[in-house]
């Protein structure tokens, strides 16, 4: 099939004319192009983040000659690994903003690639278990509110009215006392939101190239001016590494150590079953750890918790992990005893030191890093793509994404959600 | 990875011990202790405790790449 980079636009009314030319229709999203000896910019990794900064630099900042170099195919890191939630419900001012950004660019995501992306604001549900766990969220939710993001703090007559599937009626080992929720939070598809936003790329006249390694940075008087990759040698005026998950090792290729240590984070799926549950839930219960749960289109109840922890490339997942998450998710839903896992897998996570992203120059005035997601990648890639965007094309950062720089551990302006400290395990 | 051998007590489940952070490998500076760190695919440094055992504190050597153990010793040992 002939590679076109003219895509037609997808409509009713294209599916009907696609059946009527017996799908003749049909082209390849992306891919098809050479990599070429020079490009204003280079973005290395196909992921939610290099994708999404590729196609807002073309569409909304008209740079030219923009190539994303992925070193397997796109979207097979995390943006194919992660569980599909998306929410802004965070407690400090700079991911408040930051994140709201997001959930409304999630709002019309499939409008503006012109590609389902499947957002379904079915709601995040964290459950509270105590008076303590009640007052944790109320803090949360109340500081969401003030920024203008919406939250629901319900007691459990609430929660038995918006959630009935949680059956709060029964004796439980762990009463559910309330519960924080945000509407607008849900789940999008993952895979849709790589394929969307590499299809809108190519469209805007993007090199997606993949198989090919970046193995270096060649540098000439302070800076950088091109890439070796396993494809050959690439002139860049920029460089753009969105390679979380394996942005530590970017740092050692660079020679600056950075505040990211490499963490797994697992999750699972169960073999598919009618509709059970409507809503993603949080769930932390004593002495276990945490599951959050959210039932997918297909049926399959996807299920995470807590990182491995500790520092990991594997993309394995430890059993005992898996065994807590399971506990985790049956404890809450007993009627799922009986499930099957169908899949289990794991994803390796910039884990920073305060648990925030960093979006910030890298050791040369023309390399920019889009690192650090931590486990919270997925909801923010709209506007992260947006935002970096903005900075590459401009040499300025946008106010939404100036607390996210590298300087912040420097002059202790460290954006750590939870409380926790420097150590990247805990957050 | 699924076990880790304590000097002292033997092979163990993986869920006895817990990981208590990387050791530091980034120059003396207080800053860069605390916060920075060189990643290197091929091996880890790691301080691990013994938490459900012994409690000993443990200096743990793994290629986080394939999960293999270098090798574990008793951090007091390290430390003299």
């Amino acid at each position: 099939m002939e590679f076109s980079r003219l895509q037609p636009r997808y409509s009713a009314l294209a599916l009907l004319r696609a059946r009527l030319s017996r799908d003749r229709y049909w082209h390849p999203l992306w891919g098809g192009h050479r990599l070429q000896a020079a490009y204003d910019v280079v973005v290395v990794g196909a992921g939610g983040h290099g994708l999404a900064t590729a196609y807002h630099l073309a569409s909304d900042h008209g740079v030219k000659r923009v190539a994303v170099l992925e070193k397997r195919l796109v979207g097979y890191g995390n943006v194919g690994r992660n569980t599909t939630v998306v929410r802004s419900n965070y407690l400090l001012p700079e991911n408040h903003y930051f994140y709201e950004d997001s959930l409304r660019r999630w709002e019309t995501l499939s409008r503006e690639l012109n590609y389902n992306v499947m957002y379904s604001p079915r709601g995040v549900v964290d459950l509270a278990l105590s008076d303590d766990d009640m007052g944790r969220l109320a803090r949360r939710g109340n500081a969401m509110r003030l920024a203008g993001i919406d939250a629901e703090l319900m007691d459990d007559a609430g929660l038995k009215r918006f959630c009935p599937e949680l059956g709060l009626q029964a004796p439980r080992r762990f009463p559910i006392v309330g519960a924080l929720v945000q509407r607008r939070g849900g789940t999008a598809r993952h895979d849709a939101v790589a394929w969307g936003y590499a299809r809108a790329a190519t469209a805007r006249g993007v090199d997606i190239i993949e198989h090919c390694e970046v193995t270096g940075v060649r540098t000439a008087g302070g800076k950088a001016v091109g890439v070796e990759t396993t494809l050959g040698y690439v002139k860049a005026d920029r460089i753009v590494f969105a390679t979380a998950g394996h942005t530590g090792m970017i740092g050692t290729m660079l020679g600056t150590p950075l505040p990211i240590e490499t963490h797994l984070l697992q999750a699972m799926v169960s073999e598919p079953i009618k509709p059970l549950l409507n809503t993603v839930i949080v769930f932390i219960f004593p002495g276990h750890g945490e599951t959050y749960i959210a039932q997918s289109d297909r049926g399959g109840l996807v299920m995470g918790g807590h990182l491995d922890g500790f520092p990991s490339y594997t993309r394995e997942g430890r059993w005992d992990r898996m065994q807590d998450v399971v506990a985790g998710a049956v404890e809450l839903l007993p009627q799922i005893g009986g499930v099957k896992i169908l899949r289990q897998w794991a994803g390796t996570n910039d884990m920073t030191m305060d648990g925030s992203p960093i979006l910030d120059r890298i050791r040369y005035d023309n390399v920019f890093v889009n690192a650090g997601w931590c486990y919270g990648g997925f909801k923010a890639i709209p506007a992260s793509g947006a935002a970096f965007a903005t900075f590459v094309a401009t040499g300025t950062p946008p106010d939404l994404i100036k607390a996210y720089s590298l300087s912040r551990f420097d002059t202790g302006h460290v954006l750590d959600e939870p409380g926790a400290g420097p150590f990247p395990v805990r957050q | 990875m699924n076990q880790l051998h304590c000097p002292f007590c033997g092979a163990r489940e993986l869920h006895e011990f817990e990981f208590r952070k990387t050791r530091a490998n980034v120059g003396s500076a207080a800053f860069s202790q605390v916060y920075l760190r060189v990643d290197s695919p091929e091996l880890s440094v790691e301080y691990w405790q013994h938490v459900q055992g012994c409690r000993a504190w443990l200096l743990v050597e793994r290629n986080p790449s394939t999960g293999v153990v270098l090798g574990v010793e008793m951090l007091p040992a390290v430390s003299r």
